[in-house]
């Protein structure tokens, strides 16, 4: 006989269940059943009156178990467990069984097949409970502190919003100077704003602030511990420093694809990529100069390093950034020398939103668009000390283009930036183009698997300044929400380890795809540990051990086979 | 404050910021204007790169927004207004508007869903399918709790005199429900029957359809529905109710408004005895409209109605005292005793035997009494609708000759345009602006009338033009029968003389306009005794009325006590009618009468009834003017008990300390670009329709196309329809279509494996993490891409679409090429709504009318007013995975603010 005192609730859910499945019969079918000390039918389950009702058999009959048989989990779990606990019952000793989606709604045609499976299902259940322990949340606390790797634009803005909300910021940049790219651009687009004026401000803020600190020069060497509590060695300079923290924000940047010996001819004097250009158009004033020789035609080739579906040359993927970058680049030479001729050759014209408003402009302003097919891309050749550039234009059905050029610019992409020493410490998956991967590209960009740690800005994947600092801002958000309350909540349906069955064989370790396993002494031998902060409870451990020595809290072997024995299905 | 921030749409944008400052420990109020939260995401099919299914992605974040300890989520409400304080924080009024539906006790099972009559082209569908208007957003809808849309009373509704909801029956005639007609009918007035004949239906003269091809017959609705229920039920299907008071009431007439009194008070468990002067009971209903128009065994039927309930009705008993029967022993007394004695002309002659009052001549025909009138002729004065009786009824009883004469014009005649038509039909002529001055006799007995014509002059207290006599215009006829119809009067000298009631100057009680007590405490009065002789409706009114405030009495309540719930505001018909771009034409099924012949010699009903085909037909063409019909259905299923329809719109003041602003996206309407004939070609859908018919949970399990339902073979999408084009507008390119279309393009090559899919553009803009590749995957799979933008979408001779465009890449001609569906890839446009938002426009838009970010390289997110933050595509288009970084962008500033105001 069982001790534990359960009670049993059948919904007729007005209807939706008892138009199939007799539900006086399924409770007739469970009353007795072993440890069932209240077995009820209710009209609606879920209603205020119904919950009330169990909270008073709860109290009264001093219960143990709740099982409620009605819809589907996904839309009451919450609202029974809610019961549970207003009732002083533990959340995980209640279960709910689906019997409107799983027997009513799905046996229409079959009235009394529906119902025997509801009784299976209710006595699985009934077994189940019998079996369920009281858990608690896992609850770890935090601390209001976070590492920001680089200091670019996002890292920056990054730690700033962290210091607005009240979390500080540890701010570690490999190089020796703080700003990263922005630092070194004037106008950008689209509000032409300076990029050195929007790192100096942000800095000028920063200095303002106690609880950011900024170390240049350094590097991480090392992580432990786990969401919320990481403790964090760095290398600044020759010093070595721990930093306590509880979420690391990444915000490495990108690097600029170098084009190979001869892609369009690089290497050529009057052939030099985006950044180049932009640099020099940054630096003249009234008349454009390349090498002491004025410039009045400019051709620019486009997506050099992008979208290169072999891969063979440069990237698969399309940069985002240079269509937009390049035509703004090309209005700034406008306004140093009106005297200019440019010439675009795209492949698509991808100035997404509002930044077809650029596009607009630059047509405006008398630049020429060609279209070339990927296919026969252009042919930059220098003869006799004259660049020129051949190209077949789509949009004039093909016809064969030679353009004399002063310049050729290459708009080159953005590419991930290898960051090996880091990746090494913090093991932060990445896409299959190179960049830092998230846990879901539409809804979880600046998550990473490895929970507490965020990336922002262009280590994700190609975007614009203002496009980062979104994204650095987003990163801090989710940082925040981690550490605000000063703890997190876990689900404690996580994996057990029975320390006396267990050899240490490391395959459970070797299973987990997010590093819960760790060697641990237990008494005199080496068992596996599970760090309850970063299982997920997938599970994937539990058949891998030769000793049966793993189990999931809330759905243990033992629970799942009572529930099994319990359906007494007839082959 | 009431909440740390509030954020303002539960779409992708609004519910992750709730979830990410919820998940930070602040307090949020997330206010959403549909139903549901979920935005335009949860209806999308699958999203691009990823090819997750939207649902499955999307439905976990609605239930975690809703669960979650921190957001409270406020459904189907809108916030009207956000004012800034001098402390930082805001001030903030949100309308929850009435869903009808408890939602505490509303189980989401859908049981009024599948009950309601009402069907409203689905928005959720974007127009392809109906939905009904109790209805749950779609199965995965947060919260899972029904509303019921109602835009205001519909004008048939409001028009009612006795509120009984005609837009109720006829949605439920409609639906073919044809007892339920009637049992909703008998809910606001016993005198169903003899209302379906007789009532002026104020409410035909308000309905929308009466401003496209002619106004619903809901009068004859009602008597179809009548019909239909008392033949199959010649007996009431109840008896009296179980528990009886021990409370007496008295009611004095047994006409509609005695009835309908004596019904509610006997539902509420009232001992009712009716006294009736006369020896039939019914008042007018059978003692002066004659039975061609209202036979008799409807009214009979009708009084059963009161009578199944245990009301004693006394004939014949004419009540001389009302203080009297409250000595008798009877706790109130209605008064209800009509005004049955003729108004009296004045003119001389008017005693000689054969000038008689009009309801003293009904009444002689009614009561049965032998009159013959072959060969002689008739003269009836009058203008009103017992003027057309008694011409009618003088008709049917032999008369050779009958005139009506009338001292105004035919403009004025009060009498029913259809009922002076039947007059004019049965050959009774018409003698407009002629009045009698003298009647004279030989023996006594009138012989001769002599009449004036008459001339209108200026309009009197009743707005009709006063006529005066032309002099000189003198003229006289032989008659035989002078019957005069020009009014009548309560008669009720008994009650003055033994009550002391207090009589008007027209000899109507007074009483109070409220309660309808007079000044005998617990004696009410209403209907024709208070108002003068008006219409069956009127006193069945009067009659409802008054049992509502005599139960207050009954119980002992302080009169009036509460006021009485008002209808819903009127819906403005110029407003219904602008909901759908046209209406299909349903003319009105045509009158339909015995003919002449076959009526003038007998007393057979006139009007012939609907079929039950004409019925439902007729109560098709109603457009649902209110939303919600009333019809009460919902209110049967619902086992919870939740549906309420006393709820009522209440505005919540509150106190924020930051805004974040997530109203999100309207998509562009595509008639507005005429050339690809969205409103013209019922194979031009947009892409927004073809994401629904790809969607897990699509209406037709399957794409079709819509003019014929078969499956499409060879379809076209149409890229930068409305985005990039000066033609519209709209300069700026809308980022998501390319994507989304190289989805659907994707989708329909997996569920359509022989389609052919072409997708025509300008540039392929395939930019965000994955997107290129995405675009790679399309090609490789077949999709065909011709670049050149569509100039216009035209019919074949066949039924396909014909597609004009340039070929770009091919020799640059411009090409017509055949498709059976094309797909619109319409892009967003702002969502305007957002910037009403804040009182005094604080908040800048930028020059296309998104809110406008005011320092984008610093802080994305940030408005012009500190502390309000816009999230997503309220900001500029964007795609899923931008909404979310935006969301984040602008948690992370609102936090900030917070923090800052907190301080």
């Amino acid at each position: 006989m069982s001790e534990r005192r359960i009670g049993v609730y059948v919904c007729y859910c007005g209807g939706n269940i008892s138009d199939y499945v007799e539900v006086e019969k399924v409770r007739d079918a469970i009353e007795n059943e072993d440890g069932v000390i209240v077995a009820k039918t209710t009209m609606f389950a879920c209603s205020d009156a119904a919950q009330q009702e169990m909270i008073d058999d709860i109290n009264e009959h001093k219960l143990d178990g709740l099982v409620v048989a009605s819809c589907s989990p996904t839309l009451h779990t919450f609202t029974f467990r809610g019961v549970a606990v207003r009732a002083g019952l533990n959340p995980y000793q209640y279960i709910q069984v689906n019997i409107r989606e799983q027997c009513s709604w799905a046996h229409t045609d079959l009235p009394v097949q529906a119902t025997e499976k509801a009784i299976h299902m209710v006595r699985a259940s009934i077994a189940k409970v019998r079996l369920t322990q009281p858990l608690d949340q896992i609850r770890i606390d935090t601390v209001p502190r976070a590492l920001v790797i680089g200091a670019g634009i996002s890292g920056l803005r990054s730690a700033l919003a962290l210091s607005d909300i009240g979390i500080s910021a540890f701010v570690i940049e490999k190089t020796d100077r703080i700003g990263g790219w922005v630092a070194g651009f004037r106008r950008m687009y689209p509000h032409d704003r300076n990029g050195s004026d929007l790192i100096a401000e942000l800095h000028e803020e920063i200095e303002k602030r106690e609880n950011i600190h900024i170390y240049t020069e350094a590097e991480i060497l090392s992580k432990s511990g786990s969401v919320g509590d990481f403790d964090v060695k760095i290398k600044v300079k020759n010093e070595e420093v721990s930093l306590n923290v509880g979420a690391i924000i990444v915000a490495t940047g990108f690097v600029s694809y170098q084009p190979s010996e001869n892609e369009y001819a690089y290497g050529t004097d009057g052939v030099i990529t985006l950044p180049d250009f932009k640099e020099l158009i940054d630096n003249s004033q009234g008349e454009l100069v390349y090498k002491g020789k004025p410039v009045k035609n400019i051709t620019y080739i486009y997506c050099v390093g992008s979208r290169d579906p072999s891969g063979e040359k440069g990237n698969k993927y399309c940069s985002r950034y240079c269509c937009n970058s390049a035509i703004h680049a090309s209005l700034v030479a406008n306004d140093v020398s009106s005297e200019l001729n440019q010439f675009h050759l795209y492949r698509d014209i991808r100035t997404y939103g509002k930044y077809e408003l650029l596009y607009e402009e630059a047509r405006q302003k008398g630049a020429i668009f060609i279209n070339f097919d990927e296919n026969s891309p252009p042919l930059v050749k220098k003869s006799n000390g004259q660049l020129n550039v051949q190209v077949k234009d789509v949009l004039t059905f093909g016809e064969e283009i030679e353009i004399e050029s002063d310049l050729v610019v290459l708009v080159t992409a953005m590419e991930p930036r290898e960051n090996k020493a880091m990746n090494d410490v913090l093991k932060l998956p990445v896409s299959l183009d190179g960049f830092f991967k998230e846990v879901h590209p539409k809804l979880r960009p600046v998550e990473t698997v490895i929970n507490g740690v965020f990336i922002a800005g262009t280590a994700q994947a190609p975007r614009n300044s203002a496009e980062s600092v979104a994204t650095a801002l987003a990163a801090t958000a989710k940082s925040a929400s981690l550490l605000k309350k000063g703890y997190v909540e876990l689900e404690p349906l996580i994996a057990m380890v029975n320390e006396d069955a267990c050899v240490w064989c490391d395959k459970c370790s070797e299973a987990c795809p997010y590093s819960a396993i760790n060697k641990n002494i237990h008494g005199e031998k080496e068992v596996a540990q599970i760090n309850s902060a970063l299982c997920k409870g997938c599970g994937a451990c539990v058949p891998v051990c030769p000793e049966g020595a793993l189990d999931i809290k809330g759905y243990t072997d033992e629970q799942i086979r009572s529930m099994i024995d319990a359906m007494e299905v007839l082959l | 404050m009431n909440y740390d921030i509030l954020v303002v749409g539960g779409g992708i944008a609004g519910m992750e910021s709730a979830l990410t400052l919820g998940d930070m420990g602040y307090s949020v109020l997330l206010v959403e204007k549909e139903s549901t939260i979920g935005g335009k995401m949860i209806l999308l099919s699958k999203v691009f790169p990823t090819l997750d299914c939207a649902s499955c992605i999307a439905t976990p974040k609605m239930a975690s927004t809703f669960h979650h300890s921190q957001v409270t989520t406020m459904t189907y409400a809108e916030v009207e207004d956000i004012r800034k304080t001098p402390k930082g924080t805001f001030q903030v009024s949100v309308k929850k508007k009435a869903t009808y539906v408890d939602a505490d006790k509303c189980t989401g099972c859908q049981k009024c869903e599948f009950a309601c009559t009402v069907a409203i082209p689905d928005q959720y569908n974007f127009s392809m399918v109906a939905r009904r208007s109790a209805y749950l957003a779609f199965d995965q809808a947060v919260p899972k709790k029904a509303v019921i849309e109602r835009h205001g009373s519909s004008p048939c509704s409001f028009a009612c005199p006795v509120s009984m909801q005609p837009h109720g029956y006829v949605s439920l005639i409609r639906s073919g429900l044809f007892d339920k007609a009637l049992e909703h009918i008998l809910k606001f007035v016993p005198v169903a029957g003899s209302l379906g004949r007789t009532c002026f239906a104020p409410c035909e003269k308000e309905c929308t359809r009466g401003e496209l091809e002619g106004t619903i017959q809901i009068r004859k609705l009602k008597r179809f529905a009548s019909d239909h229920y008392y033949e199959k039920y010649p007996e009431p299907k109840y008896g009296p109710p179980e528990e009886i008071l021990d409370k007496k009431v008295a009611i004095v007439g047994s006409g509609p408004a005695g009835l309908t009194a004596a019904y509610f008070l006997a539902k509420g468990g009232y001992k009712v005895t009716i006294f009736e002067a006369e020896n039939r009971a019914g008042g007018m209903l059978t003692l002066t409209i004659p039975s061609y128009r209202l036979p008799r065994e409807i009214v009979e039927r009708d009084i059963k109605n009161v009578t199944a309930l245990g009301v004693e009705i006394k004939t014949g008993h004419r009540v001389e005292s009302l203080t009297g029967l409250k000595k008798d022993g009877f706790d109130a007394v209605f008064v209800a005793c009509g005004a049955m004695q003729d108004s009296k002309m004045k003119v001389e002659g008017e005693d000689l035997e054969g000038v008689v009052g009009a309801v003293d001549f009904l009444k002689g025909v009614n009561r049965g009494d032998k009159i013959d009138l072959t060969g002689k002729t008739v003269v009836v004065v009058g203008g009103g609708n017992v003027a057309i009786d008694s011409a009618r009824v003088a008709r049917r009883l032999g008369a050779d000759k009958v005139y009506i004469q009338y001292r105004r014009s035919r403009a004025e005649m009060p009498a029913f345009d259809v009922e002076i038509e039947d007059a004019i039909d049965e050959d009774i002529e018409m003698q407009y602006l002629k009045a009698p001055v003298q009647f004279t006799g030989e023996n006594g007995k009138l012989t001769k009338i002599e009449s004036v014509n008459m001339e209108l002059g200026e309009p009197d207290e009743s707005g009709r033009r006063r006529p005066a006599p032309v002099e000189g215009s003198e003229s006289s006829m032989r008659v035989d029968l002078c019957i005069v119809a020009i009014g009548q009067r309560p008669d009720i000298a008994s009650f003055a003389e033994n009550d002391k009631s207090k009589l008007t100057r027209w000899n109507t009680l007074v009483v109070d306009s409220t309660t309808l007590e007079t000044d005998i405490p617990g004696v009410f009065a209403g209907g024709d005794v208070v108002s003068g002789p008006a219409t069956v409706v009127e006193a069945a009114h009067a009659g409802a009325h008054a049992a509502v405030y005599m139960k207050r009495y009954l119980k002992g309540e302080q009169l009036p006590g509460e006021p009485l719930q008002q209808p819903l505001p009127v819906v403005d018909r110029d407003e219904v009618l602008k909901r759908q771009s046209e209406y299909n034409t349903l003319n009105p099924i045509k009158r339909n009468e015995l003919p002449v012949k076959e009526r003038v010699s007998n007393f057979r009903e006139v009007e012939l009834p609907f079929t039950d085909d004409e019925a439902r037909y007729e109560a098709g063409r109603c457009i649902d003017c209110g939303g919600c019909s009333r019809c009460g259905q919902c209110v049967a299923a619902c086992q919870a008990g939740a549906i309420d329809f006393s709820m009522r719109d209440e505005i919540k003041e509150l106190e924020v300390g930051s805004v974040v602003i997530s109203t999100g996206f309207e998509l562009f309407d595509p008639s507005r670009k005429v050339q690809y004939g969205y409103d013209k070609l019922p194979d031009v859908i947009t892409a927004m329709q073809m994401d629904r018919l790809l969607a897990p949970t699509r209406p037709y399990n399957t794409v079709l196309r819509p003019s014929d339902g078969k499956i499409p073979d060879n379809i076209a999408y149409v890229l930068c329809a409305g985005s990039r084009d000066h033609q519209v507008g709209n300069k700026l390119c809308s980022r998501v279509c390319c994507m989304y279309s190289i989805k659907q393009a994707q989708l329909i090559m997996g569920s359509l494996p022989l389609a052919d899919v072409t997708i025509y553009y300008i540039d392929i803009r395939a930019f965000g993490k994955g997107f290129e590749e995405f675009y790679e995957q399309a090609k490789q799979m077949g999709i065909s891409f011709v670049q050149g933008k569509v100039s216009s979408v035209e019919e074949g001779d066949n039924g396909n679409m014909i597609v004009q465009h340039e070929n770009i890449a091919g020799d640059g001609k411009a090409e017509r090429t055949e498709h059976d569906l094309v797909v619109l890839s319409v892009g967003m446009l702002p969502n305007q709504e957002s910037l009403k938002l804040l009182s005094g426009g604080v908040i800048e838009e930028d020059s296309y009318h998104y809110v406008k970010e005011v320092d984008e390289d610093h802080s994305p997110a940030k408005t012009s007013l500190e502390g309000v933050y816009v999230a997503g595509t309220s900001a500029a288009a964007m795609d899923i995975p931008d909404t979310i970084l935006h969301s984040g962008a602008a948690s992370a500033l609102a936090a900030a603010h917070v923090e800052r105001v907190k301080k």
